[in-house]
């Protein structure tokens, strides 16, 4: 397992340099350029292998089942795009250096104080990881502590991000409402639609995915890591040898929410837009999917899962529009019926039954322990 | 046999769910070292009991102490384990997708908090203690493969070592050889007489003939209270013993 | 015209008694000077009968004439070839006349006015009630003292008791405004308080100013009404509460059987609940192009169609879905939503994207007022329809045999099986109930929401929580729970707004249950997490 995230980590941080080559200096005539509108695509896939390996470290790792990760997303993604936002100074429509457009347009004075240091990087960049970690954090210390677990967890994280939802859809709320917070102009100073910012952008997604499965590998296979599958399978064996459990949940789904708040401050400068529809519950569900798909409980599965469904939802809603919820909905109900452990999970079980190794290797963590 | 001295002192304990009163002003005295069965019927008790030892169950009133002094019912579960309250469940609940070592080293003895356990490193005294506590338990040839493969009896035996690997003062095992074959029961009495020599050890159990090759004292448990106490033998005596156990 | 002439010639006929003095009024206006007019009309104005009204109503018009050969006062209306001339006193007609032959009777602004002020008096006492209610209530609000005659008479001959009580608060109001002692005064806004409607408020509020006994006692009433007000305003606030509490109900109590007591968890609930609503639309479709008379009874032919139908569609995610994952309550989560997605997909292509329309049968449009309260009928129906199948529900559990079984088998599914209940069907059988009452919760909410295929969705959440919030397991928490949500809800609103007072509800149920982890009426015991 061990040496297949290595391998994966290594694929992508080579894809973090050659998808910018062969999209900035081969000929577009040659057959391994890849074309312009690629790069952002291929971008955004990755930014939801982030998401899709946060929430496998709450859910395959720690048998926590958010629904809510989307919440944790779209609030790095506001955070980023409030940064942007501020970005924009008088080149907006109505040319207020402070105020943003919506804000203008809603007939705003001031600009409400929790916009203040967004003109910073650097402070977007901790906000991107710090509020989405806090609202985990507390929510979190609420829930594990008073040991709501299994489907309650599920159900009132999906009620976190459908409040979340309705609050964002409110002008008063001043993050531009409906319509969210879109026509951004510059980055640090390079231009957000130049051909060169994106292929950086995407770089820095694929670096951060990367160091972000290095990093999961090392804490499962720390004894932190055994604890929270430990949690996982047998919550109460494990508070009855002295863990605690609501602590060691915590850790997981705040650290999870941070990586989720990550992932979305990489996708909305390569989207160029972020709205409320982020906070849908249906969209959390569909990171769950992506898990299930590519297979819980293990590194490399959800960032293959994350990649397979959503090329798989790029072609189909392009080819057939109308097929694609009903291809979903029917990967959803199979998936779980007939490939439990998803396609990592199914192959390296397959890997080990081979009759000629014996099951010294440590296989795939059985899931059905855990309900 | 006073608060002092004891490992475990109850008093009045009384649970009541929705008007059913599970214990019934529960009183218990268990001393250092000592190992005590517990034997009774179905819902005479028990397994809440336990609940209540470790803190999983909070009683509506009554008073419960470990080693003579400490308040076990303002405290949590963790915290309960950490103090040295070790507890064998009645269905074999081990880590199913970790190994047997992995098992063991996770019960061991040692700090529980986030950050230590994120950058641990096993140490030769702590590998050695595994192995010792393996080869206690007989799985040393077990030691990697995943808990889920093991038989019912050897799983029965995993979660006594990891109890074991706790280095508890106490151990609350319940039903040890439910489902278990006569040689796996037998060898299971001799383990539990081993650990008894260094700890104190309370056994819930149905099969007398089990209770009987401890040789230890007995309580009887009925309808949430102690109905007697003493030998197997005299217990068995004991006309109110035998007319629970037998219906009226 | 002609119709309601011969009505006034026949009402002229009963007050005959009066009428040389109403002959005379009426001609006085016909000689008198500009300057002496509005004596004049004030005059005529005071006479009792519905012929003041007319006249003041033809001179404001422009259509009181006299003619010029006798100098009598004339009605004209405009013909061809001519004016036709009506007697204003009897009704009957005059011949018709040359335009040259009748002069006008000309009036000024002032006294326009002064002809509205003595018609208000005199539509008092039109033959119609509905006249004579809108004359009372136009008293009311302008609180004119000059008025008070007018509604001295009609009060003492008037018979409608609707309208006795509107001309007594236009006759407290008007006294308000006069010369009457103060005891008189006093006594009037007893009159204007008891009413403790919005409606009196200003009239009080003219007689608080200034200092004395009349001032404070207006005053008292002022504060009296207000509270009351506010009390009926927070009624309104309950009975919407009341209103989407069951709403919720019937979105929930579906689940308080799947979930709750069987504790699948279907996430498809909602598109069941979608199912009921579209069956609702075809069995109308179908009536409004085949049997257009039956509409009003299209809600009961639907009601045992939606049930099949989510009962049947219940039955299939059972059997292919549910059963394969029992034990596995995270995976059913999963793949109940797949279900969710593919049922929503199949009916938007199938019905389209866009809301259908289901209509209310005539007995569920409309609205009544109950005391400051107002309640339409579709909403009440609802709230009925909510609570008799909660009820009906409650008596399959608990009063019949299959009720008996399901509950054996939720309680302790192998003691079951051993006892011979076949579980396997007893299971299936008992989602297909829940599953059918969400179809015919579809019928009920398709009154008052729109039928989209997202129809479903709206309702998946708010369902859950209901059921989470009242505690599984518990069929009596699921109402207490939908109804408490629904008050809250509303009585939030005012304050917070509709969407803030959801997102509150929300966080306050999210912060419930991380105090109470297993809902209001939470089952007790060690079986509990088992």
């Amino acid at each position: 397992m061990r040496r297949a995230t290595f391998i994966a980590a290594c694929i992508i941080a080579a894809m973090a340099i050659l998808v910018p080559v062969l999209n900035l200096w081969v000929p577009a005539d040659s057959a391994l350029h890849i074309p312009d509108h690629l790069v952002p695509l291929l971008g955004k896939y990755l930014c939801f292998a982030i998401l899709a390996l946060a929430l496998d470290l709450a859910w395959g790792y720690c048998g926590i089942l958010s629904l809510g990760h989307g919440a944790f997303f779209a609030l790095g993604g506001y955070a980023m795009g409030m940064y942007l936002m501020r970005q924009i100074g008088s080149r907006g429509v109505y040319a207020n250096p402070i105020l943003p457009d919506f804000m203008v347009f809603l007939n705003w004075k001031d600009l409400p104080w929790y916009w203040y240091g967004f003109d910073m990087f650097w402070f977007a960049a901790i906000m991107v990881m710090l509020v989405p970690g806090l609202l985990a954090f507390v929510f979190g210390w609420f829930a594990f502590r008073s040991r709501v677990t299994g489907v309650y967890l599920s159900i009132i994280t999906q009620a976190l991000t459908y409040a979340l939802l309705l609050a964002f859809f409110r002008n008063d709320m001043g993050f531009g409402g409906n319509n969210g917070l879109t026509d951004f102009k510059d980055i640090l100073g390079f231009n957000i639609q130049s051909q060169g910012t994106r292929a950086a952008l995407f770089a820095a997604t694929a670096l951060t995915l990367a160091a972000f499965l290095l990093m999961l590998q090392w804490i499962v296979a720390s004894r932190l890591g055994k604890v929270m599958v430990a949690v996982r399978d047998a919550e109460s064996r494990t508070r009855f040898i002295g863990y605690r459990v609501e602590h060691v949940k915590l850790f997981a789904f705040t650290l999870s929410a941070v990586m989720a708040g990550v992932a979305g401050a990489l996708y909305v400068p390569q989207v160029g837009i972020i709205n409320p529809g982020e906070f849908s519950p249906a969209n959390s569900i569909e990171i769950v999917i992506w898990s299930a798909v590519g297979g819980r409980g293990t590194l490399v599965g959800p960032i293959i899962g994350a990649l397979t469904v959503n090329a798989g939802k790029s072609y189909f809603t392009a080819a057939f529009p109308d097929a694609w919820l009903l291809v979903l909905g029917a990967l959803f109900v199979c998936v779980t019926l007939f490939l439990p452990r998803g396609i990592v999970g199914t192959l390296s079980e397959w890997w080990e039954k081979r009759p000629q190794r014996t099951a010294a290797q440590a296989p795939v963590a059985s899931m059905e322990a855990a309900q | 046999m006073s608060k002092r001295g004891s490992i475990l002192y109850l008093d009045g304990i009384t649970v009541s769910f929705d008007g059913f009163k599970a214990l019934n002003s529960l009183s218990l005295i268990v001393g250092q070292g000592e190992m005590r069965a517990i034997i009774g019927p179905n819902g005479a008790g028990k397994t809440t009991m336990m609940d209540v030892i470790t803190g999983k169950t909070r009683p509506d009133e009554g008073e419960a102490l470990f080693d003579g002094n400490v308040d076990l019912l303002t405290r949590d579960e963790a915290t309960i384990a950490r103090l040295g309250i070790g507890r064998k469940f009645q269905r074999p609940s081990v880590f199913e997708s970790h190994t047997v070592w992995d098992n063991i080293e996770l019960a061991l003895e040692g700090n529980r908090g986030v950050v230590d356990s994120l950058f641990h490193r096993l140490s030769p005294a702590e590998m050695a203690r595994i192995e010792e506590v393996l080869e206690t338990v007989g799985l040393t040839a077990q030691a990697r493969r995943l808990a889920a493969h093991l038989s019912h009896g050897q799983k029965q035996w995993l979660e006594i070592g990891m109890l074991l690997a706790q280095e508890p003062k106490l151990l609350l095992v319940d039903e040890p050889v439910a489902g278990m074959t006569d040689d796996e029961t037998a060898a299971t009495a001799r383990l539990l007489k081993r650990i008894a020599r260094e700890k104190a050890v309370v056994v819930v159990e149905h099969d007398m003939s089990f209770v009987r090759e401890l040789g230890v004292r007995v309580t009887v448990l009925h309808e949430g209270a102690v109905l007697a106490e003493g030998s197997l033998d005299a217990v068995s005596a004991d006309p109110r013993v035998i007319e629970v156990y037998l219906g009226r | 015209m002609r119709r309601l002439i011969a009505t006034l010639v026949l009402i002229v006929l009963m007050i005959v008694p009066a009428r040389a003095d109403l002959q005379s009024a009426v001609d006085a206006l016909g000689s008198a000077k500009m300057d002496a007019l509005e004596a004049v009309i004030k005059t005529l104005a005071g006479e009792p009968g519905p012929v003041p009204a007319t006249v003041l109503g033809a001179l404001a018009d422009g259509k009181l004439y006299v003619r010029k050969s006798d100098q009598k006062v004339v009605i004209v209306a405009e013909e061809a070839g001519g004016f036709a001339l009506t007697d204003p006193v009897t009704g009957a007609s005059a011949g018709t006349v040359a335009a040259g032959e009748v002069s006008k009777i000309r009036i000024n602004n002032a006294l326009r006015r002064a002809i509205k002020a003595a018609a208000g008096g005199s539509a008092l006492a039109s033959p119609d009630p509905a006249k004579r209610l809108e004359a009372a209530q136009a008293v009311l609000k302008s609180r004119d003292a000059s008025a008070l005659p007018a509604i001295d008479a009609a009060l003492a001959q008037e018979t409608d008791a609707k309208v006795k009580a509107a001309l007594q608060l236009a006759q407290a109001a008007a006294l308000l405004g006069s010369d009457r002692p103060d005891t008189e005064k006093i006594a009037a806004i007893s009159t204007l308080a008891a009413t403790g409607s919005r409606d009196v408020l200003p009239v009080l509020a003219g007689a608080a100013e200034g200092q004395g006994d009349v001032a404070l006692a207006a005053r008292t009433a002022i504060s009296g009404i207000e509270t009351s007000l506010a009390f009926w305003n927070m009624g309104q606030n309950i009975w919407f509460g009341i209103s989407l509490g069951s709403v919720l109900l019937l979105a929930a109590v579906g689940l308080a059987i799947t979930f709750g007591v069987m504790g699948v968890i279907n996430m498809a609930h909602g598109e069941l609940v979608m199912l009921g609503g579209y069956s609702t639309f075809v069995v109308q479709e179908v009536i409004r192009n085949h049997a257009p008379g039956l509409f009003d009874a299209s809600l009961f032919i639907a009601l045992p169609i939606a049930f099949l139908v989510a009962a049947m569609a219940g039955l299939v995610i059972e059997r292919l879905v549910i059963r394969p994952l029992y034990g596995r309550p995270l995976e059913t989560l999963l793949a109940t939503w797949g279900v969710s997605l593919i049922l929503q997909q199949t009916i938007r292509m199938i019905f389209g994207p866009t809301n259908r329309e289901v209509g209310n049968p005539s007995w569920a449009s409309g609205a009544f007022e109950l005391g400051q309260l107002s309640i339409t009928y579709n909403r009440l129906w609802l709230v009925i329809f909510s609570l008799i199948v909660f009820f009906a529900l409650y008596a399959v559990l608990n009063k019949t045999w299959f009720g008996l079984q399901m509950r054996a088998v939720t309680q302790n599914r192998r003691m079951a099986s051993a006892i011979g209940i076949k579980t396997p069907w007893i299971g299936a059988l008992t989602f297909a109930v829940g599953s059918g009452i969400a179809g015919i919760a579809g019928v009920g909410l398709s009154q008052i929401d729109n039928v989209s295929p997202d129809l479903g969705q709206s309702y998946s959440i708010d369902s859950f929580m209901v059921v989470v919030f009242g505690g599984v397991g518990n069929i009596w928490g699921t109402l207490v729970a939908a109804m408490t949500l629904g008050i809250i809800n509303k009585l939030l609103e005012p304050f917070a707004g509709a969407v803030l007072g959801k997102i509150l509800v929300l966080v306050f149920i999210i912060l419930f249950i991380q105090k109470r982890p297993r809902g209001l009426f939470a089952l007790k015991g060690r079986f509990v997490e088992a």
